[in-house]
């Protein structure tokens, strides 16, 4: 009878207390972990979302990292810029060398100006990388590029107004003959820089 | 009786089990399992992977037999880094210089140096912008998805060096 009646009791503190005895502190241990700072996301999420849709929203913004590029922002735009202009440049050098001219002077000076700096924006974004020369260093290659760049374009601008221009200078560097033999100065059209 | 040991029971088992020191079931921690929103990889570079295996860098230029194309390729870009190098001192020397360059110029033809040098100095000029030239007519080629096929490309390659140092040595000679 007393066996019995222990029997019974322990089934029904089996059935009865234990499951209320896991169940409460597991229901305390879970709303401790959220307060804490365990789960970053939880404040901002607490803060500025509403009960169903917040669930997602601190996931959707982990999920969407930004990522490493090389190069910045869209290129697709740039490319065929910079493709139209390296085939002006095939009409401009020969041209500007061909009939001097202030305007084609200019154009060249712009255009080759433009080019290059591309070009050696490559180079430097190719070869001066953070991983490599450190973050200081290669923006630093990069702010250089752009004051050499400028520092060209304006110097080649006032070369054309004030002096004798790009296409005339290389026409009269061209004429210049040694002195091992003579030859007539030719003047007819050459497609050097 | 039987409610006298009932209720007994079942604050000795009370006791046993859920006392808070001496209780068997203070020696059980709760375990919770919680949902947490998952953490992306660490972002980590293709640069930085491979230095962290050790990997050579690619293409392994010091095992790498040269070919063509990646010879005319790089040189590419030498001769166009060359001619921005020229053009760069230009632009600089026409702010920096005190005479305008073609007083230099004048001064170079008076000096009547040997044609040598200058043949050679002009060779070093219009080289580089030959090649850039007729190279990137190649490169626009590509560009435009044509000559992409092996054997052209090696063709276009041979065409346009043949062109190249053609064109150069007419420019010097004129």
């Amino acid at each position: 009878m007393a066996l019995a009646s222990i029997l019974r009791n322990a089934s029904r503190v089996q059935a009865g207390a234990l499951p209320r005895f896991f169940f409460k502190p597991a229901s305390v241990a879970v709303n401790r972990n959220f307060s804490s700072s365990l789960c970053p996301n939880y404040a901002t999420f607490n803060k500025n979302s509403n009960l169903n849709l917040g669930l997602f929203v601190p996931h959707s913004k982990i999920l969407i990292a930004p990522q490493a590029r090389m190069m910045s922002g869209d290129h697709s735009r740039l490319w065929p810029i910079e493709k139209a202009l390296s085939v002006s440049l095939l009409v401009l050098v020969p041209a500007a060398i061909a009939s001097p001219h202030f305007i084609l002077d200019n154009l060249l000076a712009v255009a080759a100006v433009a080019h290059f700096h591309w070009g050696l924006e490559a180079v430097v974004i190719d070869y001066a990388r953070p991983i490599v020369v450190g973050n200081v260093l290669a923006k630093l290659a990069l702010f250089l590029l752009y004051i050499i760049s400028a520092t060209t374009l304006g110097g080649l601008i006032y070369y054309n107004v004030n002096e004798d221009g790009i296409g005339q200078t290389i026409r009269q560097f061209w004429a210049i003959k040694g002195s091992g033999k003579e030859k007539t100065a030719d003047s007819s059209g050459s497609e050097k820089k | 009786m039987a409610t006298f040991f009932r209720l007994g029971s079942r604050q000795v088992l009370n006791h046993f089990l859920r006392n808070e020191k001496v209780g068997m079931l203070s020696l059980v921690r709760p375990v919770t399992l919680k949902a947490q929103p998952a953490c992306p990889p660490k972002e980590m570079g293709h640069d930085e992977r491979n230095m962290k295996l050790g990997r050579p860098q690619s293409p392994h230029l010091t095992i790498y037999a040269p070919q063509l194309t990646s010879m005319l390729s790089i040189s590419h870009r030498a001769t166009g880094m060359i001619l921005a190098g020229y053009t760069i001192m230009w632009g600089l020397g026409a702010v920096v210089l005190p005479d305008s360059i073609s007083c230099y110029l004048e001064d170079l033809a008076a000096a009547n140096v040997s044609s040598i040098l200058l043949c050679g100095t002009k060779f070093m000029l219009a080289f580089p912008m030959t090649y850039h030239f007729w190279n990137g007519i190649r490169h626009l080629m590509w560009d435009m998805g044509l000559f992409l096929t092996l054997k052209e490309v090696y063709a276009t390659g041979y065409v346009m060096l043949i062109l190249a140092l053609g064109s150069a040595i007419a420019l010097v000679s004129m």
